[in-house]
């Protein structure tokens, strides 16, 4: 696709493109786990003035999460293919 | 004569006469009838019918799509109900929102949304869709089939809400759940019975199997209904055993049967052995699931009632459900053997099916320990049933009917799936949830009921170390769901069309084909033989050999 201007963008999306974001969301993860062994005990900041989300603990939530995920990027799917050009 | 013995003589007569009205011709489908029937299921609805499509197999593909989506809610509620059973407080945060699950509640959401979600809509979408072929004609009412698939996930989803709530402003939820369920499942019968009215010739053995499986829930109620067992704790049992036997069991062997066949490309092995299943199914009692009939109290509204068998009637019972090994071992051994040597060994779903099929005697088994442990009132294995039920579910039905889906798949929706790995990928991971996962459970199981039989207060921590095991495995099965879900999806709308692929097959189409030795004409064809092919009998000597000239 090109405008007026010269801006170009292509139709093909390159490979590369998802192993940065799957080393963007690694990335989090770690500063994630990196917070926690800096300020051992103390909560993530706004996250979890939540009240649900301030006494997540147990196991359970990693696999819950994962599961969560699954279940959205099914629902991405559907409707990013439902509305394909 | 024992209410049990007149139950099952009430069932057996209702199949009897269906079997004869519909072998004599349906004199209820007159054309007045037939017209009316048409026009309840598509007119009748009034603009709602318009809003879905009424295309080739659209019905078949609205259930099966749903019926993985809800193996895939069914396996997450499975999955955390088992986890709770160790770390009861591991949801409680979730309490600020005012849910509040316990153990029990999330595996009786896993049991009811796998079995009446999951494992029935890829039931009746795959009979939607073989029962036509079968019988040389359409779908009825395509329309109608599509429509009432949102209607029956509608019920699953009210019975998902009254698993973990029953009562909801002073409203028993299931009985809402199952007043839809029953609602759904009557269009599918009339829809059904006139897709056989219109039949083009007689009615193979595998139609029979979905066909007689559909109707049975019909009989099942009247049967039980009738002779007033619902109300009992034997008859609710009995109920629960009727339903498995019949909807379940045998819709479940057509399903399979066919799908072997198809996915294989081999013709089904033996009639006889299909019969001994029909017949099987029917006449005996299947003893897969649960210990007890405390699932149809909740979905008629009614006390569960106490399990206490007369001698008379725990031999007749016990001896039904011995019997069930005939169907059993008839369909595994039918389905095996038209699996074996297939010309597509690694096509998607096939894997699917050979697991349910090795699992199956084995749970079978387990079950009957378990059932008859049960209805005798000994009791002394009744801590394996949880874990036997699942099992039964998870590594019987579950990869039985999803295998089915996905080698339909193609021919139901005119696309192959999105990655043939992804699905292989799948397949590992469920099997490993499935086996290991609950294997582990059984073991827990098993060490927390030698204790209790020991006397021994303090809880095990192997059981518990097993137990977390167990929960952390089994999610692989949720894992896997999605990965499916997500196959499925995306082959709706990239996978390869399956009648250009035919056409680039027919263009390598190979000239000669070298018959060394008897093989049928359907392996000819599956090895890329057309019509056109030579095909060219490579000699063989009968001569005496001799050592090779150097």
């Amino acid at each position: 696709m090109t405008n007026d201007d010269g801006f170009l963008q292509g139709d093909n999306e390159p490979a590369a493109s998802k192993v940065v974001i799957v080393g963007a969301l690694v990335s989090a993860l770690i500063f994630m786990v990196i917070y926690s062994i800096l300020y051992p005990g103390q909560d993530y900041p706004v996250l979890s003035d939540f009240e649900t989300f301030g006494s997540l603990n147990g196991g359970i939530w990693f696999f819950l999460l994962g599961a969560i995920f699954g279940i959205f990027t099914i629902l991405a799917t559907m409707i990013t293919e439902a509305t394909r050009e | 004569m024992s209410d049990i013995l007149s139950t099952l003589a009430i069932f057996w007569l209702s199949a009897l006469i269906f079997y004869i009205l519909v072998h004599r011709g349906l004199w209820i489908f007159s054309d007045v009838a037939r017209t009316m029937g048409m026009f309840m299921l598509e007119k009748a609805l009034g603009p709602g019918i318009e809003l879905v499509e009424g295309r080739s197999s659209s019905a078949a593909r609205a259930w099966i799509l749903q019926s993985v989506l809800w193996m895939m809610i069914g396996a997450l509620f499975t999955f955390e109900g088992m986890w709770l059973a160790h770390d009861p407080t591991a949801l409680h945060s979730l309490s600020a929102w005012g849910y509040d699950p316990t153990a029990e509640t999330l595996a009786a959401t896993g049991k009811a949304v796998t079995a009446f979600g999951g494992i029935s809509m890829a039931l009746i979408g795959c009979g939607l869709y073989i029962l036509p072929k079968l019988l040389g004609t359409g779908l009825a009412s395509e329309r109608n089939g599509t429509l009432v698939s949102f209607l029956y996930s509608v019920g699953v989803f009210v019975t998902l809400i009254g698993s973990h709530d029953p009562v909801i402003l002073g409203q028993k939820v299931l009985v809402i759940g199952t007043a839809i369920h029953v609602l759904a499942i009557t269009a599918i019968v009339i829809n059904q019975l006139l897709t056989v009215a219109n039949r083009a010739g007689s009615i193979p053995m595998p139609a029979w199997l979905i066909l007689l499986g559909l109707m049975a829930e019909s009989f099942n109620l009247i049967a039980v209904m009738s002779t007033g067992m619902i109300e009992d704790g034997n008859g609710q049992w009995l109920m629960y055993r009727l339903q498995g036997s019949g909807f379940f069991f045998l819709s479940l062997s057509g399903i399979v049967l066919y799908a072997s066949s198809v996915g294989s490309g081999n013709p089904l092995w033996s009639r006889t052995l299909v019969g001994a299943t029909l017949l099987g199914g029917l006449f005996t009692l299947n003893p897969f699931g649960a210990n007890h009939g405390t699932l149809v109290a909740d979905l008629f509204g009614l006390d569960a009632g106490e399990l206490a068998m007369s001698t008379n009637d725990t031999v007749i019972v016990t001896f039904l459900m011995a019997m069930a090994s005939v169907p059993v071992i008839a369909f595994v051994a039918n389905a095996m053997l038209t699996l074996r040597d297939s010309s597509s060994p690694g096509a998607p779903g096939l894997a699917e099916i050979n697991l349910g099929l090795l699992a199956m005697i084995p749970v079978f088994v387990g079950s009957l320990f378990v059932q008859t442990d049960a209805v005798s009132g000994t009791n002394a294995i009744s801590g394996l049933s949880w874990t036997i039920e699942e099992m039964s579910r998870w590594a019987v039905m579950v990869p039985l009917s999803l295998g089915s889906v996905i080698v339909l798949y193609p021919s139901i929706t005119g696309r192959q799936l999105a990655s043939t790995d992804r699905a292989r990928a799948a397949f590992w991971l469920m099997g490993a949830a499935v086996l290991l996962g609950l294997m582990l459970s059984l073991t827990s199981s098993a060490i927390d009921m030698a204790l209790l039989d020991a006397g021994v207060e303090d809880p095990s921590s192997l059981s518990h170390e097993l137990s977390v095991a167990a929960s952390v495995i089994f999610y692989f099965a949720v894992v896997a769901m999605i990965l499916h879900s997500l196959n499925m999806v995306s082959g709706l709308f990239r996978g390869g069309i399956v009648g250009e692929e035919n056409e680039v097959s027919s263009s390598i189409e190979v000239d000669t084909y070298n018959l060394a030795s008897a093989t049928s004409v359907s392996r000819i064809l599956a090895s890329g033989a057309g019509m056109e092919t030579m095909v060219v009998p490579v000699g063989e000597s009968d001569e005496k050999g001799s050592a090779t000239d150097l």
